[in-house]
């Protein structure tokens, strides 16, 4: 089994969004959103000694995703390939993945009212596609691949050249997403764009422990519509979030 | 020839999607998002680079647009833009029937009319202007290579006067600069190989954040590959980013800094001694013109440290010949923008960077067919728009747009009273607006051919609406400044939306009612393409299947055979560092740095670029584009900012130095720019309200551009002549 993985070399991004055109194309991403986009740590320093670098922010298939456990209908999953899913027909929109990514890669769709985010565009790999960003980047920036493969170019990036994750002291859950650059740009990012503490539902626990291996069950036997109407009903209150 | 069968018989295989093609949009089996659809092999026209295309088609829509892989010289990539074509052809925006005007110019009041009465108005009026004033008094301003069918029919009907804003404003200083020098302009793709540089020199020129998809490709790659890079910008650009050299140069001053790297490399023997003895004339008088131009010297013009200009210039020395110095694209900046474009050109020559591996290339000709036809007309009058009299350097097949503006307004050398307008807003690709409006005024009629309600429509007496770029056959596009040629076709994926048409059928139907059908003798793209591709031996379906085929080159000095002519087709045949041409005009035969005037105090110079996600005016209205940036913003340096009371987001309004006033726009009070000057990207601010998108969004840098000056060899308008001051008044 592959465990997919992308590395955006800082160097080669000139924020041109290719890929942020590529994907909202691909997936018609509702107007207004994105699963991708890349952002500038605008110009640091003072005039003449600057810096700056680009962010290609997504999600980051994280080992330990945060956006799982909060997820009270089992619809956000890791699969096992690495891809962190998202169960349409399972998602009622109740949003606290969205609160919960450290990276800020989720959204409600206005238009389904479902969580949605990057796939790896799990379903162009089955027809032996690369994800749509990488296929279309013009600074051939991107790359993806399966991590186990060590005669792979992902393989040698993250283990031979140095290619980071972007994590913090406090933000540490095994993100998938790589970046590499040949200045300053990884850290700079790393500096700028820090993952922020995921930001948890305060009776997350209780639904966490309680409700989903009810769920479970209901969905597993055939009830799968009731419970959804169920937790739709849930998500559509009010709720307070905590880091 | 280098022909990779395997992948065509794969899709001849596929069955009769290919074999249809005479009765419609041809296409193979493909994917999209897990569903099967129709790929069409094309090329983009989101701008003018031409990427290679494939559009997937599914129940007669274009669903999504990717790059296709078997491009030589895209490879499958295809920036923002590209992605976005989709947004184009299915903009509800769009104009979708031939227009005539019911009320006044500038209204926007008109009636849909069909093609058969929409082509007789034309004719009647064409008709009418050439047997009261002579065909001359007809203008044509085409953009692009869809234009060229009617660059026929304008020369089949006796006109000389076309004019682009590809020249007068964006490439021809440079073209006549590098022609000077080296004997050919360097032409579009610009053939620069930055896959192999050791060093890049960007000089006001912003890649990255002016995409070409394949340039950036090959620019990134080098950077990757620890490429230096120099960026000499007042603004810090994406590229000054990553640069290792960023110079913030005094704006205007750049003829300055590249003479005093002449001095340096000079000085220092840095030079490419060898290939200037063998190939060049004229060095002992540029060893002698530069000489006084010290680093020392060109600190106090430019306000770059000598010690930088020192440092730069050796790190080019030590890269020689491995060295770009990007030629740049829109170089109408000051009026001596063909003198500063041979100041890089003899920089490259020094560098012994033209005709060799990670510089310049040399162009391979792929000696490709023509369409037969009786010669043109000769025109009874020159050129109305100064083209080879007034500026005698100016291409006269592109013409100098505002020459032909200024001989609209004045009368003079005769009267201009018709106007075809193709694929362009020329009220924001051509400076001075209010002087267009004006000229539009005094015109018996005019008409635009276009696929969007651009502003200039509002003024139009006819409009055409030509299909989009997914639903029309153009000539193909052969491109013989790559280092491996090529020729790569546009064909329709989908059937023209509305009552549009392409570009080639309302050129050729508008032959049949001028009588000038001897100059399309053929009957429609099939017939077209094959008088092209003829003499080529490459398979025609094939060449639709994969949407381009590539042949050998002849890139660099030592592959060039005597089929390929002169190596320097200059009067002298040598890289010409004092140019005998200028000479005999009267003017600098070496470059020579003019001071031009800084802003007055409270004033700041307006300067202006692009972003990667639009091209120009033309794709503000569409839907993903706009998504990713709706608005541009004026970038103003944060302690200016900060003395004037004003933060990042605040709106304002800008004035020029002739009291003109932009709409609202927002600061982004930065560090990335010079105290002297403020940026904004072109092509917003638009006012067409059936933009529905566009409309008013953000400003206009066009519009405040009033004042212009002129390059006096090629007639380019130098447009960073404008000064600005920021309304405090904050606009909510």
């Amino acid at each position: 089994m592959p465990r997919y993985a992308m590395v955006t070399d800082l160097t080669r991004c000139v924020g041109c969004e290719a890929c942020t055109a590529a994907c909202n194309t691909e997936w018609s991403v509702a107007p207004g959103f994105a699963r991708t986009r890349v952002k500038h740590t605008g110009a640091l320093g003072q005039f003449p000694n600057l810096r700056s670098a680009f962010y290609v922010a997504q999600c980051n298939h994280c080992d330990e995703a945060p956006c799982v456990k909060p997820c009270p209908s089992g619809a956000t999953f890791i699969a096992p390939d690495g891809i962190v899913k998202i169960n349409k027909e399972l998602c009622i929109g109740c949003g606290y993945c969205v609160e919960a990514c450290p990276y800020d890669a989720r959204h409600i769709d206005p238009g389904t009212q479902r969580a949605d985010k990057c796939d790896f565009c799990a379903s162009r790999l089955e027809t032996g596609l690369q994800p749509a960003c990488v296929t279309t980047c013009t600074g051939n920036a991107k790359f993806f691949g399966d991590l186990e493969d060590s005669s792979g170019g992902i393989f040698r990036m993250v283990y031979g050249q140095g290619a980071k994750r972007i994590q913090s002291a406090q933000v540490a859950v095994g993100p998938n997403v790589y970046y590499k650059g040949r200045k300053h740009e990884p850290e700079l990012v790393a500096e700028v764009f820090p993952p922020r503490p995921p930001r948890m539902p305060v009776s997350g626990q209780w639904w966490g422990k309680v409700l989903l291996p009810v769920a479970g069950l209901m969905v597993g036997a055939t009830f799968a519509g009731q419970a959804i109407a169920f937790f739709r009903q849930l998500g559509s209150g009010e709720e307070r979030f905590e880091e | 020839m280098a022909l990779n069968r395997r992948d065509w018989m794969k899709v001849a295989a596929a069955g009769p999607a290919v074999a249809a093609e005479a009765a419609g949009p041809t296409g193979r089996p493909g994917h999209h998002a897990g569903r099967r659809v129709r790929e069409v092999a094309t090329n983009c026209e989101m701008c003018f680079w031409r990427c290679g295309a494939l559009a997937k088609v599914e129940d007669g829509r274009v669903v999504r647009i990717e790059g296709n892989p078997e491009h030589p010289l895209t490879l499958g990539r295809l920036c923002a833009r590209g992605n976005a074509g989709v947004d184009l052809v299915n903009d509800p925006d769009r104009l979708m029937r031939p227009m005539l005007r019911t009320g006044a110019r500038g209204e926007s009041k008109f009636q849909t009319i069909g093609w058969d009465e929409a082509l007789g108005w034309l004719a009647a009026k064409m008709n009418a202007t050439k047997a009261e004033y002579g065909a001359e008094s007809v203008a044509f301003f085409p953009h692009g290579v869809a234009a060229g069918f009617f660059s026929t029919l304008m020369k089949a009907f006796g006109t000389p006067n076309s004019a682009e804003p590809a020249f007068a404003q964006c490439r021809g200083p440079r073209e006549v600069g590098y022609a000077l020098t080296f004997g050919r302009a360097l032409g579009s793709p610009e053939p620069l190989d930055l896959m192999g540089a050791k060093a890049i020199v960007l000089i006001g020129s912003h890649l990255g954040e002016n995409v070409f998809t394949s340039q950036i490709t090959a620019f990134s790659h080098a950077l990757a590959q620890g490429a230096k890079l120099i960026v000499v910008d007042p603004r810090f650009s994406t590229a000054a980013g990553k640069a290792d050299w960023w110079l913030p140069i005094r704006p205007g001053t750049d003829i300055a800094l590249l003479l005093a790297w002449m001095n340096v490399l000079i000085g220092e023997d840095l030079h490419d001694e060898d290939y200037i003895a063998k190939y060049a004339s004229g060095f002992s008088e540029l060893v002698a013109y530069v000489k006084v131009f010290t680093p020392a010297w060109a600190e106090k013009i430019t306000e770059i440290p000598a010690r930088q200009i020192v440092e730069t210039a050796r790190a080019m020395g030590q890269a020689k010949p491995a060295v770009v110095i990007h030629p740049g694209r829109h170089v109408t900046w000051y009026g001596d923008d063909t003198q500063r474009a041979r100041a890089m050109a003899i920089l490259t020559a020094l560098l012994g960077a033209y005709g060799r591996p990670g510089g310049i290339f040399l162009p391979t000709s792929i000696g490709q067919g023509k369409v037969n036809t009786p010669p043109f007309p000769v025109p009874k009058r020159d050129r109305a728009d100064g083209a080879g009299t007034r500026y005698p350097l100016a291409s006269e097949e592109q013409g100098v747009t505002n020459g032909m503006i200024e001989a609209t307004l004045s009368g003079k050398p005769y009267p201009i009273k018709g106007w075809i307008a193709y694929g362009q807003n020329i009220l924001e690709s051509v400076p001075q607006r209010e002087r267009t409006i004006e000229a539009i005024s005094k015109l018996d009629w005019f008409v635009a051919v276009d696929v969007l309600p651009v502003e200039q429509n509002r003024y139009a007496d006819l409009i055409l609406p030509e299909a989009t770029y997914l639903e029309r056959y153009d000539a193909p596009h052969v491109v013989e400044t790559a280092k491996k040629p090529f020729i790569a076709v546009r064909q329709p994926a989908v059937l023209p939306a509305g009552d549009t048409k392409p570009g080639w059928w309302i050129a050729k139907q508008m032959s049949k009612r001028l009588g000038l059908e001897a100059w399309f003798p053929w009957e429609g793209p099939d017939d077209h393409l094959n008088l092209i591709v003829g003499p080529l031996n490459v398979n025609t379906g094939e060449l639709k299947a994969r949407g381009a085929v590539s042949f050998e080159g002849r890139p660099f000095i030592e592959d060039r055979t005597p089929e390929d002519g002169q190596l320097f087709p200059t009067p002298s045949g040598k890289i010409e560092l004092h140019s005998s041409t200028l000479k005999e005009l009267g003017a600098d035969p070496i470059p020579r740095y003019t001071e031009w005037a800084d802003p007055p105090p409270g004033w700041m110079r307006l300067i202006y670029g692009r972003a990667p996600m639009h091209s120009f005016s033309r794709t503000i209205n569409n839907a993903t584009l706009n998504g990713l940036m709706p608005e541009n913003a004026l970038w103003v340096n944060e302690s200016v900012a900060k003395s004037m009371g004003l933060s990042s987001g605040d709106r304002v309004r800008i004035e020029n130095q002739d009291g003109i006033v932009s709409l609202p726009i927002s600061i982004l009070a930065t560090q990335a720019i010079r105290k002297d000057c403020v940026y904004m990207v072109h092509g917003f601010g638009q006012d067409s309200p059936r933009l529905t998108k566009a409309y008013r969004r953000g400003a206009s840098d066009n519009r405040l551009i009033s004042r212009v000056q002129v390059d006096p060899l090629m007639g380019g308008t130098g447009m960073r002549v404008n000064f600005v001051r920021i309304q405090r008044e904050v606009v909510s």
